[in-house]
C-alpha cells in the first residue's frame, strides 16, 4: 500500500489543478461572455463582467444567423467536411485493408514514402493545387476544395487506419475464409465492424481538417460570400475595418463549441487511439 | 495470411491502393515537382504566367496543357523565367552563409554546443555502471557550464550576428528551432505534471479536472479562432491589461515587443498542445505497475527519486516518439502565430519579423509578396529538413517500439 498523501500536497495539487482548469477553459469562456454582451463590445471594463455573464442578450446570435449569410456559411463547412471525410474514410479504408492484409513488394516502402511525401508543407503545395484546380475548371468551387482536402487527409487517415487494422487478428477473417469467403468479403464483414473507434477517430480527424481549416478554403475559395466557409468568413470579419466583435464572438462559439463537445464525447477513443496508430496532435 | 496468389492477388491490392496513389499524385508528387520546378525560376507578382515555349514549362504547369489552355487567366503581367544565374533563389534566401566568415560563424557555434552531446554520451557510459561518481543532473550543469564557457571564448554573439546577418532563412530557422525548443519542454513538463496529479486514484474530482483540461484540445481543431481569442486578450486595451489596470499598474504593449509577442504565441501555442502530451503520458503512466513504487517505498526512495528511477524511464518509449512528433508539428505551426501577429512585429522591409516563423514566412512570401521563386526555394529547403526529421523519428519509434516488445 502506498502511503497517503499529506494534506499540504493534497492542497498544493488542487491550487496547481484549479490555476490550470482557469486556464484551459477561460478562453472559451471568454467566447462566451463576449457573444452575450450587446453592442457589439469584445470587453467590458467591469471587473465581475469579465468572469461572469451579468449582462446577457441573444441579439449577436440572432443578428449571425439571421441577417448575415452565416448559416449559409455553416452549411457550406458542413457540407465540405462531411463529403471529405466519407470520401476519405472510404479510400483510405482501402488502402489500409490492402496495406494491412497483403504482403507485397514496396508495402514498406509505400508506407515510408506517404510519410516523407506528407512532409512537404501544404501551405506551399497550395499553390500547386489551386493551378491545378484552376486548370480544371475547379477553383473556387466546393469540388475543388473537397479534392484537396481529402487528398490532405490520406496519409493520416491511411496510417491511423492500417495501424488499428494491425492489431485486429487475422484468425477471424481466415476462419471465414475457409467457410468460403474472399479475403475482401472476409474482410469487410468481420475486421471492419470491429475497427469501429479507429474510424471514428479518423472520421473525427477528417471532417476537422474541413471544418477547422483556414488556408486551404481562404486560397481556394476565396469568393463570393455565398461559397465561403464559416472559419475563413468569420477571420476575415474579424479582420474587417469596423468590427462587430459582439457578432463574431457569437459566430466563434457556434463553431467552437459543437467542436469541443464532439471532442470530449469521443475523448476515450482518442486516448485508446494514442496508443494505436499514433495520432496527429 | 490471405490465400490469394499471383495476378488475382496483385489486381486486388492495386485496385485497392489505386485512389490512394492518384491522390497523392496528383495533391502532393506533383506538387512538390512543379513547387521545385518554380524554384529556379524568376515567378514573382510581376511574372506571374507561363511561357509555354519553355520545354520545361510547357510539360509541367498545367495551364500550358492543350485541353486546359482556355482555363488560364488573362491580365497583365509578362511571363516568368528560368532565373539566372540558376540558384538565384537560393542565394538570396542562404545569402552569404558559404563565405569563409559565416562558414566560420557557424562552426564556432555548433563547437559551443559539443560540450551538450558530450553530456548524453558520458551520462550513457556512467549509467551502465552499478555506483554513479556524480549524479546526471551535475553532468548536464558542467556541460552548461563549459557551454557558457565556451561561448565566451570563442566570442558566440558576434558569431551569431554575422549568422543572422546571412540572409532570412537562417534567421527564420533559426527563431523557429528557438520556438520549438521553448514550446516542446513546457508543454511536456505542464503536461508530466498534470498527468501526475491526475494518476492518483484518490483524488476527488478527477472526471471533471481530465474532461475540463481536455477541451483546448478540441478547441485546437479550429484554432485559428481561438488564437484570435488569445489576441484579444494581449491587445494594449486587452484583458490582461484591463486587470493590470484594476491593480494599478500600466500593462505594456505585448506584441509590439519582439520577445513579449514572442512569449505570447508560445504561451497561446502551449494552450493548444499540452492536453496531448497529458492524454499521452496518462495512458503510458496507468501502465506502470504499481509494485515497482511499493517496492521503491520499502526501500525508501523519496518521491523525486521515484519520478527519476522509475517514472521517467517506463514512460520513455511512449512519450519519445509523441514528443518528435510534437516538435516536427511545433515547427510547422503556423495559425497561432499568424492570427495573434501576423508574423510581427516587423524590424523592417525585407527582415523577418521577430515571430515570423518558418511556416508564417512562407505564407506571406507567396499570398501578400506574391515572392513565387524566392517561397518555393524556401520550400525545398524546409522539406529537406522536415524529411530528415521524419525519418529519424521513425527510427525512434522503432527503437522504442522494440523496446515493448522484448
Amino acid at each position: 500500500m502506498i502511503r497517503k498523501t499529506p494534506l499540504g500536497v493534497r492542497i498544493l495539487q488542487y491550487t496547481f489543478l484549479v490555476i490550470a482548469v482557469i486556464f484551459a477553459l477561460y478562453p472559451v469562456w471568454f467566447a462566451i461572455l463576449a457573444s452575450g454582451r450587446s453592442g457589439g463590445r469584445l470587453y467590458t471594463l467591469s471587473l465581475p463582467g469579465m468572469f461572469f455573464p451579468v449582462e446577457w442578450s441573444f441579439d449577436n446570435f440572432r443578428f449571425m444567423l439571421f441577417e448575415r449569410p452565416y448559416l449559409t456559411w455553416l452549411t457550406n463547412s458542413f457540407k465540405v467536411a462531411s463529403i471529405t471525410t466519407i470520401a476519405s474514410l472510404v479510400i483510405c479504408t482501402s488502402a489500409a485493408f490492402a496495406l494491412s492484409r497483403f504482403r507485397f513488394k514496396g508495402r514498406e516502402f509505400f508506407l515510408i514514402f506517404l510519410l516523407a511525401i506528407s512532409t512537404f508543407p501544404g501551405i506551399l503545395s497550395l499553390v500547386a493545387i489551386a493551378q491545378v484546380l484552376t486548370a480544371i475548371g475547379l477553383f473556387g468551387k466546393h469540388l475543388g476544395l473537397i479534392l484537396a482536402f481529402t487528398s490532405a487527409t490520406l496519409v493520416f487517415c491511411t496510417w491511423n487506419l492500417k495501424g488499428y487494422f494491425d492489431t485486429i487478428p487475422i484468425d477471424l477473417e481466415e476462419a471465414a475464409q475457409i467457410d468460403g469467403t474472399t479475403p475482401v468479403q472476409a474482410f469487410f464483414l468481420i475486421a471492419l465492424p470491429l475497427a469501429r473507434p479507429a474510424l471514428a477517430v479518423t472520421a473525427i480527424l477528417a471532417f476537422m481538417t474541413g471544418w477547422g481549416d483556414f488556408i486551404f478554403s481562404s486560397v481556394l475559395v476565396p469568393a463570393p460570400d455565398s461559397v465561403k466557409l464559416a472559419v475563413p468568413a468569420l477571420y476575415s470579419l474579424a479582420n474587417s475595418v469596423s468590427v462587430p466583435w459582439g457578432q463574431f464572438a457569437a459566430g466563434a462559439v457556434i463553431v467552437v463549441i459543437p467542436t469541443v463537445l464532439v471532442y470530449l464525447a469521443l475523448n476515450r477513443y482518442f486516448e485508446a487511439g494514442l496508443t494505436v496508430g499514433g495520432v496527429k496532435g | 495470411m490471405n490465400t490469394w496468389k499471383g495476378t488475382r492477388k496483385s489486381l486486388t491490392i492495386f485496385l485497392f491502393l489505386f485512389p490512394t496513389m492518384l491522390g497523392i499524385l496528383v495533391f502532393n508528387v506533383y506538387p512538390i515537382v512543379l513547387n521545385t520546378y518554380i524554384s529556379f525560376t524568376n515567378r514573382n507578382k510581376f511574372r506571374p504566367k507561363p511561357d509555354c515555349e519553355v520545354f520545361l514549362t510547357g510539360l509541367l504547369d498545367p495551364l500550358c496543357w492543350p485541353q486546359f489552355r482556355e482555363n488560364a487567366q488573362g491580365g497583365l503581367g509578362s511571363p516568368y523565367r528560368l532565373a539566372e544565374p540558376l540558384f538565384a533563389n537560393y542565394q538570396t534566401l542562404l545569402g552569404k552563409l558559404f563565405s569563409a566568415e559565416a562558414l566560420l560563424a557557424l562552426g564556432k557555434i555548433l563547437l559551443a554546443f559539443v560540450p551538450l552531446i558530450g553530456a548524453v554520451y558520458v551520462n550513457r557510459r556512467l549509467d551502465r555502471q552499478i555506483d554513479r561518481p556524480i549524479s546526471g543532473g551535475m553532468v548536464w550543469l558542467i556541460a552548461i557550464l563549459l557551454v557558457i564557457g565556451l561561448g565566451f571564448v570563442l566570442s558566440i554573439r558576434t558569431a551569431f550576428d554575422q549568422l543572422m546577418n546571412t540572409g532570412p532563412f537562417i534567421v527564420v530557422v533559426l527563431r523557429t528551432i528557438l520556438f520549438v525548443a521553448i514550446r516542446v519542454p513546457l508543454t511536456f513538463v505542464f503536461g508530466l505534471a498534470l498527468a501526475l496529479i491526475l494518476n492518483d486514484t484518490r483524488l476527488k474530482g478527477k472526471t471533471f479536472f481530465r474532461v475540463a483540461l481536455f477541451v483546448p484540445w478540441g478547441a485546437s481543431s479550429v484554432a485559428i479562432l481561438m488564437a484570435l481569442v488569445w489576441q484579444f486578450f494581449f491587445r494594449q486595451q486587452g484583458t490582461i491589461n484591463q486587470l493590470l489596470a484594476q491593480l494599478g499598474v500600466e500593462g505594456p504593449i505585448w506584441l509590439q515587443n519582439p520577445v513579449s509577442a514572442f512569449g505570447v504565441v508560445v504561451l497561446a501555442d502551449l494552450w493548444f498542445s499540452y492536453p496531448f502530451f497529458m492524454v499521452a503520458i496518462l495512458g503510458a503512466l496507468q501502465s506502470i505497475p504499481v509494485e515497482l513504487y511499493e517496492a521503491a517505498e520499502v526501500d525508501g526512495a523519496n518521491w523525486w527519486v521515484q519520478l527519476q528511477r522509475i517514472t521517467l524511464p517506463l514512460i520513455r518509449p511512449a512519450v519519445l516518439p509523441a514528443t518528435v512528433l510534437t516538435s516536427i508539428t511545433a515547427f510547422q505551426m503556423f495559425g497561432t502565430a499568424y492570427a495573434i501577429t501576423a508574423g510581427g512585429p516587423l524590424a523592417g522591409a525585407d527582415t523577418p519579423g521577430a515571430t515570423e516563423f518558418v511556416m508564417v514566412y512562407a505564407y506571406r512570401q507567396i499570398y501578400q509578396l506574391q515572392n513565387y521563386g524566392r517561397a518555393t526555394a524556401f520550400a525545398v529547403l524546409i522539406f529537406i529538413m522536415l524529411f530528415l526529421a521524419t525519418l529519424y523519428s521513425l527510427r525512434i519509434t522503432r527503437i522504442t517500439k522494440g523496446a515493448y516488445e522484448s
